[in-house]
Order: structure tokens, then C-alpha cells, then sequence
């Protein structure tokens, strides 16, 4: 019985040991990310305006059409995101790389990066919804009615 | 064609369902006649979604656009394989898919065993039936692929170009083969508790139903690896995005599963943790598919947000847990080892580390996964998890599996001797110095890529030792050559060898991740003539001269190829042409890299910016400047190359031996057919 204890004692060890890993892997920097829409990023701003300055912060929202400006030369992408629900509480986005496939005006892009109100959200990165993913309400179609 | 398939998914419904009731009352009773319907109802159930997966192919094939599901994910310019693989494009499509294969799943199972396992049968047949069961109800409440519209659109919306590659027609069935296939040992474990046998019939009896479904798990998470790779265009093939790491939970169970029973057979311990695992990979890849289906968690792949799937299979996922946990509880007093933990130095002591680390990463990937409802439900708060968590949690157990892949296969059961442990280890342990001595001295400065390397060559050798030693053993004793030796080894012990091959493969895999650590990339915007100069890890450097933009008209879309010359320390390689496409359909651009893969990195193209684009195809701007990004991707081929050989390794142990195919045969001559009544063992 006692060596079984000693066996015991080595799982208990070894279960400690991705336990460990698991809590200092949630405390470094960049493992955890608030994600937020833009009226909560508004919210928390209001409230500390550094808030999203030194950790970065994820943001879902809606690319304002007509918004969009993507230098074909220097991949500098700026581009307006608004709440998906309400429509307010817009914020302009810079970001600099090659357009994600399925970027289009209109749609909803979760937005990666650092933010201090009154400036540019710098995303490290753009995430598209991936729309066509979608499954398409009836209206989609209605359009193409002749 | 509405009628015939919809009235088969309602029929394959209320088939299932009885059936499932059926098959359990008809175990505990004894009743023959009843289990017999449960055993038919499997068959009738295949029957049925195979007309319905045949309507909604039908449908799409005929351009049926009143159907809200094919003109969402179709339209008449598509072609015609596009077409049929439109039956698992969508949700509703692919969730009657998925019925469709289990159902597949369970009639040969019905079959195999329609003389057989009696007593476990009756049980077998209740499960997959009540699986179904759920399946089915899913469809027809909240996701119908026959569901009309009230109009008929002209054309349909198409479907989404980046499914249009071939490795995404066949990444998610092969996943769903992988997913249902667990099905399978999941229904014997059930059945296991219920009848009360709890010795290792429900292990061997489903032993090559785990390493299939484990087969059609790994190439399916593989595939869409490749697909990552070569459609998402930024050079990753792994993001940690919620669904990516939903399929790789199963995985991660199953595995364990597949060392465990093991154990099992060969020293009678782990039984309840073997029956634990077979559970928890089953509804983990219930979970899997859930996750995909319901569009909970934010993630690339999600369908759309459809909460009433989300309840059912919540509930669905709850009753299981209950009945299972309740189930193990009930016999719990049967699960008594038959031997007991020796040694730190033994095998078991191995398999059992194995089986906490990797038990231990597939909690750590759930928790990360799950993490944004935990914050959100308790914190009220979304809190993301990112890859940082992932690979700081899993690169660590990783590089422990990756020392006992070494161990465990070669060092003695029960208790090793220090004999057995040097004629075992020194070999690989020199290897483990020299291959980690040698790549530090190359330069290799990044500790977790230093270790994969020296544990790599560390368990390679002990695999290459093994195969040595079997057969030179072969050929000394049947007088074989050593070719002929090697290949009847393998033969007569294909589920050892095989196994061996698929470690081999891992380590070459393992290899392969290591790689992210040397990659470099440059991005630029280049006149036609200039270049971008990018060094390779490997000492070497690209040279990527932009020559010419072209455009033309192909089908469904527009193409805008780049022309690069490529050369390697000067010395030329030819052309590459990465690509932009805008599809006509959807208004969608979408990027088609340029690969030119060698044996030891990948040379990856990337056209992310054409200045002027729609002046370059009037004519009016005859010379565009195009951005490039670059990258060097050391190893990548070797993820591919190492996939290829665990999918082989298990294949040979898949592969029935020449005794196995001899053996039903034997079995039927001993119990005559009708002879057995479809028994019970009582509890």
C-alpha cells in the first residue's frame, strides 16, 4: 500500500505540474484578451482611458461602408468599425498587411489590437467573420428577383 | 423530390427512435424478436438518410433554388463536384451527413456482429439507434434542408470560394468519419456497463473501430491543416481557433484511449479509466460538432448563431453525461484491476504518464476554448483566450509525450531491470547527446526546438533499434534475407510495428511544428524588375524578382496572376505565380498563394497588394506595382510528411492479418447459424 501511495503521490505531482502550466499560461502577457463590442470599449474607455492602451483588447464590430481606404503599396489598411447592434459609437482602425480574403465593406470583423479614445485602434490583427459562412436569410435573394 | 426526402428524414426519426427503445428494453427482457427489430431498425435508419442525402444531392444537381439550402450554397456556374459536396457545405446539409455515416457506421456493426456479442448487441443497437435519434430530431426542429422559400431566386448565392479547394470538399467528412466512428466503441462501453461484462470482450471486439475512427480523426484535423495552410494565406496552418481545437479534443482522449486499453489487455488495470476515456471521446466529438454547428464561441468557422441547436444539444450533451457518470457509478464495484502499479521503471508507469499528459492537455485545450462563456457567465465579462496559452500549456507536454514515445514501447512491463534499461537506452540516449550537441552547434539557440530535435532523435532511434532487432531476430531464425525478415515482422505484428511507424510519423511532425521557430518573412512593394531578398534558416537566401502582372477571364471569376522569378544563392528556380480572384457571385477576392515546397522548407508567395488594379485592366496602367509578402517556412513539409506516415502506420495496423481474416470463419463453423438466440447476460 505504501508504494501505491508513492505512485499516487507521483500523479498528484504530475497533475500539479499542468496545473502550474495552466496558471502561469493564463497570466503572461498577451494570453487573455477582453473582447468587447465598441459601445463596451466606449464604456471601459470612459471610465479609464488607458484602459486599452498597454494590453490589448478585441473588438467586434461592423466595417462602416464607404469607410474603407487600403493602400495597395504599403498594406496600410484604416478603415471605420461601428456597433453591430446599435450603430453608434464608431472608431477609426489602422492596420498594416495583406487584406484578409473575405474583408468587405459592411461586414463584421473582430478587430485585435490597442486603443486610447480619441485615436486610432492599431490592430495587430483583422479577423473577418467569415460572412459567406453565414447561412443566408431569405433576403438575400430578394435582390436578385427579376 | 421535396415529399421522398423529407418524409425519409421523419421516417428515419421515428425509426430510430423506436429502435432505441427497442434494443434496451428488448437487453433487459431477453426478448430476441425486439433486439431483432432494434438490429433491422440500424439498417432501415441508413436506408432512409441515404434517400434523403440523395434528394438533397438530387436537388443540388438540378439547380433547385426554391430550396433555401441549395441556392445558399450554390449556383449554376458551379461545377459539377462542388455540387454533390454541397451536401456537407452547410449546416443542415452536413448534419444529415453525419446521421447518414453513423448510420453507415452502425449497419456494419449490425452486420459484423450478427452472430456474435450477443449479449452486447441488443445495447450496441439501442445507442447508435438513440444517437440517431437526437441527430434527426436536430434536423427536422431546427436545421430542414428541404426547407423551401417562397420564391424562387434566378440563380443562387454560390458557394463561398474558399471551400471551393479540393482539401476542403474532403477535411470535414473525413473529420465526421473520425467524430461517428467513435460512435462505435462509445455504444460497446455502454453496452459493456449494462450487461455487466466489463473484461476486455467490448476492448477487442472494437479495437480496430477505435484505430479507424482515430485514422479519419488524424487525417481529418491534417487536411484541414493544409487547408489553413494554402487558403487563409498567412502562412499558419494552426491558429488555435475554438474549432480547431474542438477536433483536436477527441483526438487528444482518443489517443490516450488507444495506449490505455493496453493496459487493459495485457495487466488487467485502467478498467474504469478506459471506459472514462471511451466516454469522454465520445462526447467530445458530439461537443466538436456542436461547437461547429452552433456558432457559440466566436471562431473562422462557425455557422450562424442558431440558439435552438445550441439547446438541443446542450441537453442533449447534459443527459448523456448523467447517464453515463450514472452508469460507471452503478457498476463501479466491477472495475476492480486485476494487477497493481510495480515500478516507476515499467511500461505501465509509462502509458499511465502518457495517458494523465495527454488528458491533462485536452483539459488545458477546453479551458482555453470554453474560457470566453466561463468569463462571460461568471465575470460577465467575454475574456478571450490566445495562442500564447496554448503553446506556453502544450509545447511543455508536448516534449514530454514526445520522451516517452521513446520509453514506452521499449522498456520492460511490470518492472525494469537496470540490464534492460541500459541494453535499451544507451543507443538512443548517445543520439539524444549528439543530435542536441549538433544543433546547438549549428546555431539552434530556441530551448524548446533544441529539445524537440534531440528528443526526436532520441525515440527515433529507439524505433530504429526495434525494427533492427525484430529482424535480424527473423532472419536468424527463418533464414530469411533482411528485407523479406522485415516485411513478415511487420506482418505477423502489424498492430506493434504499425504503431511504431505512426510514432515515427509524430516525431516527424513534432519536427515540423519545431520549425515555426526559424521563420522569416519580408514584405515590400515592388516595380516590375525589382526584388525581394529574403534569408532562409538553412543558410541560404531567396531572391524573388517581380517580372509581370497578368489578367484573364476564367470561369466564375477573374484571375490576376503575379510572375516572380525565384533563385536560391543565385542560381535560378524557375517562376512562381501567386494569384488574386474575384469571383463574380459573391463579389469576393480571395488570395492563391504561391508554394514552392522542397524537402526541408517552403517558399511561400503571398500577393497582397496590386497599385491600381482596375486601371492595370483597362490598359491604362501597363506597369503595376505589386506588394509582395514573403515567407520561409523551415520543416513545414515534414507536418505533411509525418502525417502521411502516421495515416500509413495505422493503415498496417488497421490492415486485418492473415489469422484475423481466417478467424470469423472459424468462429461461425463453431456456432451454427439461427442457432443463437440474441441473449442477454443479465446484471
Amino acid at each position: 500500500m505504501k508504494r501505491q501511495r508513492k505512485f499516487l503521490a507521483a500523479g498528484v505531482l504530475l497533475v500539479g505540474l499542468a496545473g502550474y502550466l495552466m496558471v502561469t499560461a493564463m497570466t503572461q502577457k498577451d494570453a487573455m484578451t477582453y473582447y468587447l463590442t465598441p459601445v463596451e470599449l466606449a464604456e471601459r474607455t470612459a471610465a479609464n482611458p488607458a484602459f486599452a492602451e498597454q494590453s490589448g483588447v478585441r473588438v467586434g464590430g461592423r466595417v462602416v461602408p464607404g469607410s474603407v481606404r487600403f493602400d495597395q503599396k504599403t498594406l496600410d489598411l484604416t478603415f471605420t468599425v461601428t456597433d453591430i447592434e446599435h450603430g453608434t459609437h464608431a472608431f477609426p482602425v489602422h492596420y498594416n498587411g495583406p487584406l484578409p480574403d473575405t474583408f468587405q465593406e459592411g461586414r463584421d470583423v473582430v478587430v485585435e489590437g490597442n486603443y486610447r479614445p480619441g485615436g486610432t485602434f492599431q490592430a495587430s490583427t483583422v479577423l473577418t467573420k467569415c460572412g459567406s459562412r453565414y447561412e443566408a436569410a431569405e433576403s438575400d435573394f430578394k435582390g436578385k428577383q427579376s | 423530390m421535396t415529399q421522398i426526402g423529407e418524409v425519409a428524414l421523419w421516417l428515419a426519426l421515428l425509426v430510430a427512435g423506436w429502435g432505441a427503445v427497442l434494443g434496451f428494453y428488448g437487453g433487459r427482457r431477453g426478448r430476441g424478436d425486439l433486439v431483432l427489430s432494434a438490429e433491422r431498425s440500424v439498417y432501415a435508419v441508413f436506408a432512409l438518410l441515404l434517400t434523403a442525402s440523395g434528394c438533397i444531392i438530387a436537388a443540388f444537381l438540378r439547380s433547385e433554388f426554391r430550396y433555401k439550402y441549395v441556392a445558399g450554397y450554390s449556383n449554376r456556374e458551379l461545377g459539377l463536384f462542388y455540387k454533390i459536396t454541397g451536401l456537407w457545405a452547410g449546416q443542415t446539409g452536413s448534419l444529415v451527413f453525419w446521421a447518414l455515416l453513423l448510420s453507415l457506421f452502425g449497419s456494419i456493426v449490425m452486420f459484423q456482429n450478427r452472430r456474435r456479442n450477443r449479449e452486447f448487441m441488443p445495447y450496441v443497437a439501442g445507442t447508435v439507434l438513440a444517437v440517431l435519434a437526437f441527430f434527426m430530431v436536430v434536423v427536422v426542429a431546427a436545421s430542414n434542408p428541404f426547407q423551401l422559400m417562397d420564391f424562387v431566386p434566378p440563380d443562387g448565392r454560390g458557394l463561398n470560394p474558399q471551400l471551393q479547394n479540393y482539401w476542403m470538399t474532403i477535411h470535414p467528412p473525413t473529420l465526421y468519419l473520425g467524430f461517428t466512428c467513435f460512435t462505435i466503441p462509445f455504444a460497446f462501453a455502454v453496452s459493456a456497463l449494462l450487461s455487466g461484462r466489463l473484461d476486455t470482450r467490448w476492448i477487442t471486439t472494437t479495437r480496430r473501430w477505435t484505430l479507424l475512427a482515430w485514422f479519419f480523426l488524424t487525417c481529418g484535423i491534417i487536411f484541414g491543416m493544409m487547408w489553413a495552410y494554402v487558403e487563409l494565406g498567412w502562412g499558419g496552418y494552426w491558429f488555435w481557433d475554438p474549432v480547431e481545437n474542438a477536433s483536436l479534443l477527441p483526438w487528444l482522449t482518443g489517443t490516450a484511449f488507444l495506449h490505455s486499453v493496453m493496459i487493459q489487455e495485457k495487466r488487467g488495470m485502467l478498467k474504469m479509466w478506459n471506459v472514462l476515456l471511451v466516454i469522454s471521446t465520445f462526447l467530445l466529438s458530439i461537443f466538436a460538432t456542436f461547437l461547429t454547428r452552433s456558432g457559440l464561441i466566436e471562431s473562422v468557422h462557425s455557422f450562424a448563431e442558431n440558439t435552438t441547436i445550441a439547446y438541443i444539444f446542450l441537453g442533449f450533451l447534459g443527459a448523456l453525461i448523467l447517464v453515463s457518470a450514472g452508469l460507471v457509478w452503478w457498476r463501479r464495484h466491477a472495475f476492480a484491476p486485476e494487477n497493481r502499479l510495480e515500478s516507476f521503471l515499467s511500461r505501465e508507469a509509462a502509458f499511465l504518464v502518457n495517458n494523465l499528459v495527454f488528458v491533462a492537455a485536452m483539459f488545458a485545450v477546453l479551458w482555453g476554448t470554453t474560457f470566453p462563456l466561463i468569463s462571460e457567465g461568471i465575470f460577465k465579462q467575454k475574456i478571450q483566450v490566445g495562442p500564447p496559452f496554448y503553446n506556453r500549456v502544450n509545447i511543455p507536454l508536448g516534449l514530454i509525450l514526445l520522451f516517452l514515445l521513446g520509453v514506452g514501447p521499449v522498456i520492460a512491463w511490470r518492472k525494469a531491470t537496470p540490464r534492460n534499461l541500459k541494453r535499451n537506452f544507451a543507443f538512443p540516449l548517445a543520439a539524444f547527446l549528439v543530435v542536441g550537441i549538433a544543433t546547438r552547434l549549428a546555431g539552434v539557440t530556441n530551448t524548446y526546438a533544441l529539445l524537440t530535435f534531440a528528443l526526436a532523435a532520441f525515440t527515433m532511434t529507439t524505433i530504429a533499434v526495434e525494427f533492427w532487432k525484430g529482424t535480424r531476430a527473423r532472419a536468424k531464425i527463418e533464414g530469411e534475407g533482411l528485407g523479406v525478415a522485415l516485411v513478415h515482422l511487420v506482418e505477423r505484428n502489424r498492430r506493434r510495428y504499425g504503431g511504431y511507424v505512426v510514432h515515427a510519423g509524430f516525431v516527424i511532425c513534432f519536427c515540423g511544428f519545431a520549425g515555426k521557430a526559424f521563420n522569416s518573412e519580408r514584405q515590400a512593394a515592388l516595380h516590375p524588375g525589382e526584388s525581394i531578398v529574403i534569408p532562409s534558416a538553412f543558410g541560404h537566401t531567396y531572391q524573388l524578382t517581380y517580372q509581370a502582372l497578368s489578367w484573364y477571364p476564367a470561369t466564375n471569376m477573374t484571375k490576376l496572376v503575379a510572375t516572380v522569378e525565384v533563385k536560391r544563392n543565385g542560381e535560378s528556380l524557375g517562376l512562381m505565380t501567386p494569384e488574386k480572384r474575384s469571383y463574380k457571385q459573391r463579389e469576393e477576392v480571395t488570395s492563391e498563394v504561391g508554394i514552392r515546397r522542397a524537402w526541408n522548407e517552403d517558399l511561400y508567395v503571398i500577393l497582397a497588394g496590386i497599385d491600381r488594379a482596375p486601371e492595370f485592366m483597362q490598359g491604362t496602367n501597363p506597369q503595376p506595382v505589386v506588394t509582395l509578402k514573403v515567407l520561409v517556412n523551415p520543416l513545414v513539409p515534414w507536418i505533411w510528411l509525418g502525417g502521411f506516415i502516421m495515416a500509413m502506420g495505422t493503415l498496417v495496423a488497421l490492415w486485418p492479418a492473415a489469422e484475423a481474416v481466417r478467424a470469423p470463419a472459424r468462429a461461425a463453423a463453431r456456432e451454427p447459424a439461427g442457432a443463437p438466440v440474441p441473449g442477454l447476460v443479465g446484471a
